[in-house]
C-alpha cells in the first residue's frame, strides 16, 4: 500500500505540465489581449501594441505545435506512453464518481468516490491514475488545442486564408471563430487551477503535477487497518478559508465575463445587430475580464511555485539519502526539526 | 477494487529526444507551410468603384456571407455558453466538496495530539512548522 498517492506524473511529464502551461498562458495573455482589445487594453500596450501582442501570439502558437507533437509522438513511440493510453479511455466509473460527488456536495454521501478523489491517503491502492475531472481536462485540452492549432495556422497568413474564404470580411470571422473556440480552454483551466490550487489538504498547490513520481518514496507500511482516508489527521492551513473564498468567487466572476464578453463581442466587422455600449454593463465586463485574466496570472504563480516546491523537494531527498548514509555507516543520526 | 501504476520507468532518453525532434520539425514546417500560402490575386480585391461590382471595400459591407462560417460561430457560442455552465457547476461542486474536506481536517485552533500527519506522510504534522 502507498499512502503518498500524489506523484503520478513522470519527470518527462512533469516538464511537458509547465512548459505548455507556460506557453499556453502566453497563447490566452495575447490572444485575449487581442479579442477582448477594449477590455484589456492595457494589456495590449504592455505587449508591444497590435503588431507586439500578434508576434508574441505566434511565436508562442509556433512553440504550442512543437510541444503538442512532441507529446503525440512520444505517446506512440514509447511503452509508457502507449500502456498509458487506456488511462485516459472514459469508463462507467467516472460517470458513477460525477454523480457520486454531486451527492457529496448535497452532503447525502460520505465520501468522493475513488475515480474523483484528489486526496486518496491510506486508500491510494483505489484511485485510478486519473480522476474523472483529469480525464475530462485531458479530452477538452486536446480536442481545443488541435482545433485551435489548425485554425490559428490557417490564421497565420491573412492573405492565404482569404483564399478560402473569399472576402477579407470573412477572413475576420475565421478569426473570431478563433478566439471564440479558446473561450471554453481560457474557462477550463480557471477552473483547473482552482480544482488544483484549492484542495484544502493540498492548498496552496497539488505538486503532483511537479514532482515526478521517480521522487516519491512509497510505503508500504503494515498497518493496513486504517479507516478512510486519513483526511483528518491533516491540518488545514489557517489561511485557506478566506483565500479559497476570495479565489472561488474570483473564479467565477472570470468565467462568467469571460462567457459574457464572447457573447457581447461578437467580433465581426460588419455586426450583425448594433450593439450599443459604454454603459455600466461595459464598466462591469471591464473588471470582471481583468479579474479573469488575474486568476490566470495566479495560475503561472502557482505552476512556478510547484516548480520551486520539486526544487526545494529534490535537495531534501538528497540531504536525507545522505544522512541515511551516515547512519548506515554507524555516524550520528541527525534530526530534522 | 484496486489499481496499479504501470509498471513501467518513465520514458527513455531516446523517445524524448526523438519526440522533441519531430515536434520541432513538424512545427517549423507547418508554419513555413502557412506562410507559403500565396492568394490568386486576380480574384482579390478587384478595383471595380461599387458596391455590387465587388470594388475595393465592398466586402466589408457585405459583411460575412459565407453561411458555413455563420453556422460555425453558431455553433462555437453555443458550445461556449453550454460549456461555461458546465464548468460554473464543477466550481460550485468542488468549492462545496472542498468546504465538506476542510470541515474534516484539524484546525490550526485545535489542541495538538501527537499523532498528526502532514500531506507529505511525515509524522510531525501538528507540533512544527
Amino acid at each position: 500500500m502507498t499512502n503518498l498517492d500524489h506523484g503520478k506524473f513522470t519527470r518527462v511529464t512533469t516538464l511537458f505540465h509547465s512548459l505548455l502551461a507556460l506557453d499556453v498562458f502566453l497563447l490566452f495573455f495575447t490572444g485575449y489581449a487581442i479579442m477582448f482589445n477594449s477590455e484589456l487594453w492595457w494589456m495590449v500596450t504592455l505587449m508591444g501594441g497590435a503588431t507586439g501582442v500578434t508576434a508574441l501570439h505566434r511565436a508562442a502558437g509556433l512553440g504550442l505545435i512543437a510541444l503538442i507533437v512532441f507529446w503525440m509522438v512520444l505517446m506512440v513511440i514509447s511503452p509508457t506512453g502507449r500502456s498509458n493510453f487506456g488511462e485516459i479511455l472514459p469508463r462507467k466509473a467516472d460517470v458513477d464518481a460525477f454523480l457520486q460527488d454531486v451527492q457529496f456536495m448535497l452532503g447525502r454521501t460520505d465520501e468522493r468516490h475513488p475515480h474523483a478523489r484528489q486526496f486518496a491517503g491510506y486508500e491510494a491502492d483505489e484511485v485510478p491514475l486519473l480522476s474523472y475531472v483529469g480525464k475530462g481536462v485531458v479530452f477538452i485540452f486536446a480536442i481545443e488545442l488541435l482545433l485551435l492549432t489548425i485554425s490559428g495556422l490557417l490564421i497565420w497568413s491573412k492573405t492565404g486564408l482569404m483564399q478560402y474564404f473569399a472576402t477579407r470580411t470573412a477572413a475576420m470571422a475565421f478569426v473570431i471563430f478563433h478566439g471564440l473556440l479558446g473561450v471554453i480552454m481560457v474557462m477550463g483551466v480557471m477552473f483547473h487551477i482552482f480544482e488544483h490550487g484549492m484542495h484544502p489538504a493540498f492548498y496552496p498547490v497539488e505538486t503532483k503535477a511537479f514532482i515526478p513520481r521517480s521522487m516519491i518514496p512509497e510505503s508500504h507500511d503494515e498497518d493496513d487497518d486504517h479507516e478512510g482516508t486519513g483526511i483528518e489527521a491533516l491540518e488545514l492551513a489557517p489561511s485557506w478559508h478566506s483565500v479559497s473564498t476570495i479565489f472561488g468567487s474570483l473564479v467565477v466572476v472570470g468565467i462568467v465575463s469571460v462567457l459574457m464578453g464572447s457573447i457581447v463581442r461578437e467580433g465581426y466587422p460588419v455586426p450583425r445587430e448594433l450593439v450599443v455600449s459604454g454603459d455600466v454593463t461595459n464598466l462591469l465586463l471591464t473588471i470582471g475580464i481583468n479579474i479573469g485574466m488575474f486568476v490566470l496570472f495566479v495560475g503561472i504563480v502557482l505552476s512556478m511555485y510547484g516548480n520551486v516546491m520539486r526544487v526545494r523537494w529534490e535537495k531534501e531527498m538528497q540531504q536525507r539519502q545522505r544522512e541515511g548514509e551516515t547512519v548506515a555507516d554507524g555516524g550520528e543520526p541527525q534530526s530534522d526539526d | 477494487m484496486s489499481y496499479e501504476t504501470p509498471d513501467v520507468d518513465g520514458y527513455s532518453p531516446i523517445s524524448v529526444l526523438v519526440s522533441a525532434v519531430v515536434g520541432v520539425a513538424v512545427a517549423l514546417l507547418s508554419v513555413w507551410w502557412a506562410s507559403g500560402f500565396g492568394p490568386f490575386y486576380e480574384t482579390l480585391f478587384r478595383v471595380s468603384p461599387t458596391v455590387e461590382g465587388g470594388g475595393v471595400g465592398s466586402d466589408w459591407v457585405a459583411g460575412n456571407t459565407i453561411p458555413s462560417l455563420d453556422f460555425l460561430i453558431a455553433l462555437v457560442h453555443a458550445a461556449d455558453v453550454i460549456m461555461g455552465v458546465f464548468i460554473l457547476f464543477m466550481v460550485f461542486l468542488h468549492w462545496a466538496s472542498f468546504r465538506r474536506i476542510a470541515a474534516r481536517m484539524r484546525h490550526p485552533d485545535e489542541s495538538e495530539s501527537g499523532d498528526a500527519v502532514m500531506a507529505d506522510g511525515s509524522g510531525s504534522g501538528g507540533e512544527t512548522e
